[in-house]
């Protein structure tokens, strides 16, 4: 057996299972060609790219071990902070957004504050619980947040200058769907960049033997703290663009379970060993569950996540990209293993 | 005003444990979380609600009809998590999500999005008792509760099967080998978990609005009283309950209602800052 | 001066003392069998030395440095690596991950591993034999082949003691054999070594001393010979007492 020259899988190739995915990359790039002119087509596979990059936040605490049951936490506030600052104090959405992300990231150190000695079950108890302190104080709060009315008229997505021209993106079904897939394009490149990196590896370690991982000199806490920060960020940074892309927001919609929910199933049926399992879940599951189930059941359509979720975890715990990838999940490669 | 908050406190509160009783057992047997249980509440208070409202049946016989449904999605569930691998405590609570994500659908087609409660005008009036006010609701909540623990206290403690279930929550493995069915026991637990809150359900019914997400709070109260109690003892489960209780009614009379949901949620999660390891108390090896 | 020592060790759990005031000095470049019957503390002597639980009095150095109270990965910077009595291997990686993830933890920080780390798992994994399945889910090795991946695991972290907890348990007597010879063989990278083993079969073999604990107290500590002559040590695995003419056989 010839062992080829060892290096960890080069960062500009990607993996040869998601070359396979490069058609489906196509489509997207394409979509609102292929969409003949249906601006609701755009806006599900807009609303499936925004879930899609959830789902990616969610995952980087998963890999670290940690299950959330409460990251609309993290959304709703970043949906907040952007509502309020492009309201009340007239901030341009470019600035909001990443706000939008700091702001989670704060809920998030607040959280640690309480869960940092929790795990499993203990501490996806404490995240669903969590999340009730964002939302009752943004419901109660009227002076700051008007309540339970919820925010509306917000700006939409930011646009750019090119030239004599402003794109402002925000403005059409297109600009906005090209925003969104940018954003998840951008963010499923860094959590490549994460999961093939010395943190990814701690992190994975972490979630598989933790005592292990202590003695082999990795600092469990701090690497789990980074993971809660880093998916809180990206998680407030898609609450705010959820914030401007559908212009009104109420604490019981962006704080409910379906926030919560939606990631956590998205990410398992998808795989949540693999990096882009979580999105290709998104990808599929909501425009099924929109352009199928939907018309069939305009209340309780969204059984389907139940349904999806219960069948994952009895049949087929690694997900479905996560099945199919078995075995090549591996981020270091030597030449002599494909 | 605090003797308000007291009575308040103690009924809800009852109630609360009621509610956290078959949960806990539950977990305790089977060391499985369901967190679709507050769904299940919530299933129940639908099924009276529909049939006191479309045939008009009396309040009283909605009860049988509200727990043969339970019974059955509870043991569906008890075979589910029959199904799961390790680690159970992880793959039960998302398997009973989805599980409450299935539920919440339902009921949201079988009974819309509107805001449901059954109405019975007699449980508004009350009567004076050495200076306190109480609404014969409130008395009902109150003596209906107290009354279904005591019983479930009875059949644990004077009942053959109690006392398997006993061991079993104690320590699952010598108890199998002492001869009992540990997993009839596990069966038996859903079963009784399914009872009570089947009998909870209605009640729920009377003194709260119904809708498909209602369930959230109630999974939270009865996961916060387990926790609190630990495991074994139904005094805790009591304990906690009304410390759970006295403090939403305090916050109701101090903050405002919309404050009481809060109340729950910051008791779990000071309970598990304070107590990382759970229930059982066990320390990693 | 001993590379590790040992001072007036305890450890109590609850009412019940686990070990009790244990001395000892482990020498640079020695393979020592820490040997006892089940529940004799030398698991928990294993936990207080690195760091993952607290002494109840004693002290603990290590070239001269005072680890009593160090934390498991602090330990590991100082060089002190150890295995565990039930293997852990990172189950969803690969076994050439596994070895890696011991390798760019233990000096300096970087983002990302660089093809020297990826070069000495290689080389690690050829020493324990398992070169040959480097892209394997470490998850779904054999056991031998798991208690190896944690040995080149361990060994990833260039540790100067290395701390061997039940390694060849549930090993046939051939795997025995090999393991002596791979331990031998790391002793000559320089690495000293303080083995647990219950059963004996590795300790007897390739140990220049041992210790021997009963119900957490020190019984004997020697050449391996007379250790396990020691009528104390004798009586504690078989829980009989010998007279002296039954001894000498």
């Amino acid at each position: 057996m010839t062992k080829g020259q060892p290096t960890s899988e080069p960062l500009h190739k990607p993996p040869t299972g998601q070359l396979a995915l490069l058609p489906g990359l196509a489509i997207l790039l394409v979509l609102p060609l292929l969409a003949g002119g249906s601006d609701y087509v755009l806006q599900v596979f807009t609303h499936a790219l925004l879930l899609a990059t959830l789902a990616l936040a969610w995952n980087i605490l998963a890999v670290s071990g940690s299950i959330s049951l409460g990251h609309a936490a993290f959304f709703g506030v970043g949906a907040y902070t952007s509502g309020l600052l492009s309201l009340e104090l007239g901030v341009s959405s470019w600035a909001t957004i990443p706000m939008a992300g700091l702001s989670a990231v704060a809920v998030a150190v607040l959280m640690w504050l309480f869960c940092h000695r929790l795990r499993g079950a203990y501490f996806a108890l404490a995240t669903l619980a969590f999340v009730e302190i964002p939302r009752v104080l943004t419901d109660n709060w009227d002076g700051l947040t008007r309540g339970s009315r919820g925010l509306v008229g917000l700006p939409g997505l930011p646009g750019f200058p090119l030239g004599a021209h402003h794109f402002d993106l925000g403005a059409s079904p297109t600009g906005s769907y090209y925003f969104v897939l940018g954003y998840g394009l951008l963010l499923l490149a860094l959590v490549t960049l994460i999961f093939r990196s010395n943190l990814g590896l701690a992190l994975q370690a972490i979630r598989e033997e933790e005592t292990a991982a202590d003695a082999l000199g990795i600092q469990v806490q701090r690497y789990r703290l980074l993971a809660l920060l880093l998916s809180a960020l990206f998680s407030g940074i898609t609450g705010g663009c959820y914030a401007h892309l559908v212009r009104y927001i109420e604490p019981g919609m962006v704080y409910g379970l379906h926030f919560s929910a939606i990631p956590l199933i998205f990410a398992i049926c998808g795989g949540r060993f693999t990096i882009i399992g979580p999105a290709l879940a998104a990808l599929v599951l909501y425009p099924l569950d929109q352009f199928l189930f939907h018309p069939l059941l305009p209340a309780g359509h969204e059984f389907l996540y139940g349904v999806v979720i219960i069948l994952t975890i009895l049949f087929l715990p690694s997900g479905l990209w996560g099945q199919l990838r078995k075995g090549h999940l591996v981020s270091i490669k030597t030449g002599s293993i494909e | 005003m605090w003797t308000t908050v007291l009575v308040s406190g103690i009924t809800l509160g009852s109630f609360y444990t009621l509610v956290a009783l078959g949960f806990a057992l539950i977990f305790g047997v089977t060391h499985t979380f369901n967190l679709a249980y507050g769904e299940l509440l919530v299933l129940a208070g639908y099924v009276a609600y529909w049939l006191w409202k479309t045939y008009g049946i009396s309040l009283l016989l909605t009860f049988p009809a509200a727990i043969i449904v339970t019974l059955a999605v509870c043991l569906i569930l008890q075979r589910l998590f029959s199904r799961l691998r390790e680690p159970m405590e992880m793959n039960s609570l998302v398997v009973s999500f989805g599980l409450a994500i299935l539920l919440q659908n339902g009921m949201l087609f079988f009974f819309s999005g509107d805001y449901r409660m059954i109405r019975v005008p007699l449980l508004n009036q009350g009567f004076r008792f050495h200076g306190l006010y109480l609404s014969y609701g409130q008395f009902t909540l109150l003596a209906l509760s107290l009354l279904v623990i005591a019983l479930t206290y009875l059949l644990m403690r004077h009942t053959y099967l109690g006392k398997g279930l006993r061991a079993t929550i104690q320590d699952k493995e010598s108890a199998a080998l002492a001869g009992i069915n540990v997993s009839g026991m596990g069966i038996l637990a859903f079963a009784i978990g399914a009872v009570l809150i089947g009998l909870a359900g209605p009640l729920f019914g009377c003194i709260h609005y119904l809708y498909p997400t209602a369930g959230l709070q109630a999974t939270l109260i009865a996961i916060t009283i387990t926790i609190f109690a630990g495991v074994g003892r139904i005094r805790s489960l009591i304990l906690g309950g009304w410390i759970l209780g006295f403090a939403e009614s305090s916050a109701v009379v101090l903050l405002g209602a919309s404050w009481r949901e809060l109340m729950s949620a910051l008791m779990l999660i000071t309970l598990l800052a304070l107590r990382p390891h759970g229930i059982l108390g066990r320390e990693e090896k | 001066m001993s590379l590790l020592r040992l001072e007036a060790l305890s450890k109590k759990f609850g009412e019940h003392w686990a070990l009790k005031e244990i001395d000892f000095g482990l020498e640079e470049g020695e393979i020592v069998g820490l040997v006892g019957p089940n529940g004799a503390g030398k698991t928990t002597l294993f936990n207080l030395i690195t760091g993952r639980h607290k002494p109840s009095s004693g002290k603990i150095w290590f070239e001269s440095k005072d680890i009593t109270f160090c934390r498991p990965h602090e330990i590991q910077r100082f060089g002190i690596s150890r295995t565990f009595q039930s293997s852990r291997p990172f189950a969803k990686m690969s076994v050439l991950e596994n070895v890696v993830v011991g390798r760019i933890f233990s000096g300096e920080f970087h983002l990302f591993p660089r093809p020297t780390d990826i070069k000495t798992a290689l080389q690690l994994l050829e020493l324990v034999g398992l070169a040959h399945k480097e892209g394997a889910i470490a998850g779904e090795l054999t056991l031998s082949e798991q208690r190896r991946l944690d040995l080149a695991r361990a060994l990833a972290t260039e540790p100067r003691l290395l701390l061997l907890d039940e390694v060849v348990a549930g090993f046939s007597p051939l795997a025995v054999k090999q393991a002596a010879d791979l331990v031998q063989r790391v002793r000559e990278r320089g690495v000293t070594l303080f083995i647990v083993d219950h059963f004996l079969r590795l300790s007897l073999r390739v140990s220049d001393r041992l210790l021997a604990l009963d119900h957490g107290e020190k019984i004997a500590e020697g050449k391996p010979q007379e250790v396990m002559r020691n009528r104390e040590v004798i009586r504690a695995y078989l829980g009989v007492r010998l007279d002296d003419e039954e001894q000498s056989a």
